[in-house]
């Protein structure tokens, strides 16, 4: 109790947040970024700390400012998604709280989705979630980087296990696994009574990293960009909806 | 695609008996653990039957008159039939359960339909159809794959999923028409008859052709003008493709099966073939009629004591004539 009281205090001692939280994914009520929109990453000062590393469900992620991002059809990219893909499809939201320590970097990201896919099957396909950031700068092609001297570092979270894969790419279909898995994760489907059903996923990482190509986090900026599959309409691959461009993380701490 | 050289099985389907041999073979050799027991890279279906996956050949895939890759759809367990096992154990060693029954309840398997086939007696027929990766000249399931992990090797045109690449994103397993590209679940990849390139590299056939009680299964390069492919595909052309209409162009080719004249109600015979030519060329083309043709006359000639190459390449004498693997 101690410890909680502790934690709401300090957060309240943080700059009143611009943005309502919004309680339900049916409130609007949450500033949409664009393209190349610069976002301050929230600080969560130093001894508070999430009641488990990747909480989905702590009380500090409603002490922070929420943003969201429309979310569309990726562009094709090879001949399998082309046959598949819908642009008519309408845009979607994701919902996502960017935050701090002096440590780690988390993401908190929340969408909506009928049903919970978790598991893959001959003809079924699992749900999933993915932040991808510019190794370098935000010229890097943010459909999964262009070239290996302009590459990209994904984290790519999978239900079931709740599996975080730290994943680099320089271009479509050079998708690899790292050696280093720093990354981490935890996720909750909720049922909402009256509301859709939704996600929500924590995925973080240490701030300080090794490894060529692990995002740098320790740099003022650092482009981020989204996705998110939904397994019961077999997304899987380039079959996903993404974030149009790169949201610029200024990563500067409090 | 061009390869240096490119493998390939010649199957006389004149000569399976469908005893399933060349399936036990390989699943014995590759498909029996490790989330593939479900898998067969090679089986016996009855033809006409559903196939297997069930329905497989209107799942689509393969290209269009175009060249453009073709949509399919991914089979389901349902489409494969669940494998099941039985409690041999407790019902035969501790007598603990009165009755050998199957752990789950069976629907449906790979050979649910066997020996049905069609017809009214008494032209009632079907015919044996062993079935493997095609090791297509233009597979479909590579030119499917996203992330290009699947490759034709130069040496043999061997088509193989690379088992690092892969994510299991199964547009291989819906983009191949003849769905022998297969999903297994606990890697979350897929995988593939790998043509036995582990013994094919020793210089033994695959296991499925080794096997082959009925002998009707031959392995050699389509370049090699003294070996059984050319002879049968190239030089007599009796050997075809199934479903070439896919346009992935495959390595493995049959012997249409001849069959005895239909009868007619006064149970005497007429010109038509039991098993109907139109059925055959549905599956293997238009060269079923000129290959049948070659078929009997060669046979006369050789019932007649005569010399046929063609006969005495399809009886398979030895071994070593039927696999030229170098």
């Amino acid at each position: 109790m101690y410890k909680t009281i502790t934690c709401l205090t300090a957060l309240a001692l943080l700059s009143t947040p611009l943005i309502a939280v919004s309680e339900t994914l049916a409130d609007a009520n949450v500033k949409l970024l664009e393209a190349y929109d610069g976002v301050k990453v929230s600080t969560i000062p130093d001894g508070i700390y999430l009641r488990r590393v990747n909480d989905p469900d702590d009380i500090i992620w409603e002490r922070l400012p929420e943003y969201r991002v429309s979310m569309s059809p990726a562009p094709a990219v090879h001949e399998s998604v082309e046959l598949r893909v819908n642009y008519e499809a309408e845009p979607s939201f994701l919902y996502m709280t960017l935050a701090r320590t002096s440590e780690r970097f988390y993401v908190r990201l929340r969408w909506v989705d009928d049903t919970p896919n978790a598991a893959t099957a001959f003809d079924k396909f699992r749900d999933g979630a993915a932040v991808q950031f510019a190794l370098g700068s935000d010229d890097t092609s943010y459909v999964m980087g262009d070239g290996p001297d302009s590459a990209v570092n994904i984290w790519y979270w999978l239900p079931g296990g709740n599996t975080v894969q730290n994943l680099a790419a320089g271009g479509p279909g050079s998708t690899t696994v790292l050696d280093e898995q720093p990354v981490s994760g935890d996720s909750q489907y909720i049922n909402n009574e009256g509301d859709p059903n939704e996600w929500t996923v924590v995925m973080s990482r240490p701030i300080q990293s090794e490894g060529a190509h692990n995002a740098s986090l320790t740099r003022d900026t650092v482009p981020i960009a989204f996705a998110v599959w939904q397994g019961a309409d077999k997304e899987r691959d380039g079959l996903k909806r993404v974030s149009d461009g790169w949201i610029l993380l200024d990563m500067t701490s409090e | 695609m061009a390869v240096k050289r490119q493998l390939s099985m010649v199957l006389d389907l004149n000569k399976c008996i469908g005893c399933h041999t060349c399936t036990s073979a390989c699943k014995l050799q590759w498909t029996n653990r490790n989330g593939r027991e479900y898998m067969y890279w090679n089986n016996v279906e009855t033809m006409p039957g559903t196939g297997y996956p069930k329905n497989y050949a209107e799942m689509g895939g393969g290209f269009d008159a175009d060249g453009a890759l073709r949509l399919g759809t991914e089979p389901s367990a349902e489409d494969y039939g669940v494998p099941w096992d039985y409690n041999y154990e407790e019902a035969l060693m501790t007598g603990t359960d009165p009755w050998l029954r199957p752990n789950v309840k069976p629907t449906w398997g790979a050979n649910w339909d066997e020996d049905e086939g069609e017809g009214e007696y008494p032209n009632t027929y079907y015919f044996y159809l062993p079935r493997l990766c095609n090791h297509c000249d233009n597979p479909a399931c590579l030119a499917a794959c996203s992330r290009n992990a699947i490759y034709k090797r130069q040496e043999d045109g061997i088509v193989l999923i690379d088992q690092e690449r892969c994510r299991g994103y199964r547009y291989c397993v819906s983009a191949c028409p003849y769905k022998k590209v297969y999903f297994n679940e606990e890697i979350s990849k897929s995988e593939k008859c790998i043509f036995c390139y582990p013994r094919i590299e020793k210089g033994l056939p695959t296991a499925c052709a080794k096997q082959c009680v009925g002998r009707i299964r031959w392995i050699g390069y389509r370049d090699d003008e003294e070996g059984p492919i050319y002879t049968l595909v190239d030089k007599y052309k009796v050997a075809l493709p199934l479903h070439p209409e896919m346009g992935t162009k495959p390595n493995v080719f049959y012997v249409p099966p001849l069959s005895p004249p239909k009868l007619d109600e006064n149970g005497g015979t007429t010109t038509e073939s039991r098993v109907p030519l139109e059925y055959l060329e549905s599956l293997f083309g238009d060269g079923v009629s000129a290959a049948l043709d070659t078929i009997t006359a060669e046979r006369a000639k050789k019932a007649e004591g005569g010399e046929s190459e063609l006969m005495d390449t399809l009886i398979g004498y030895r071994h070593a004539e039927m696999f030229k693997l170098s």
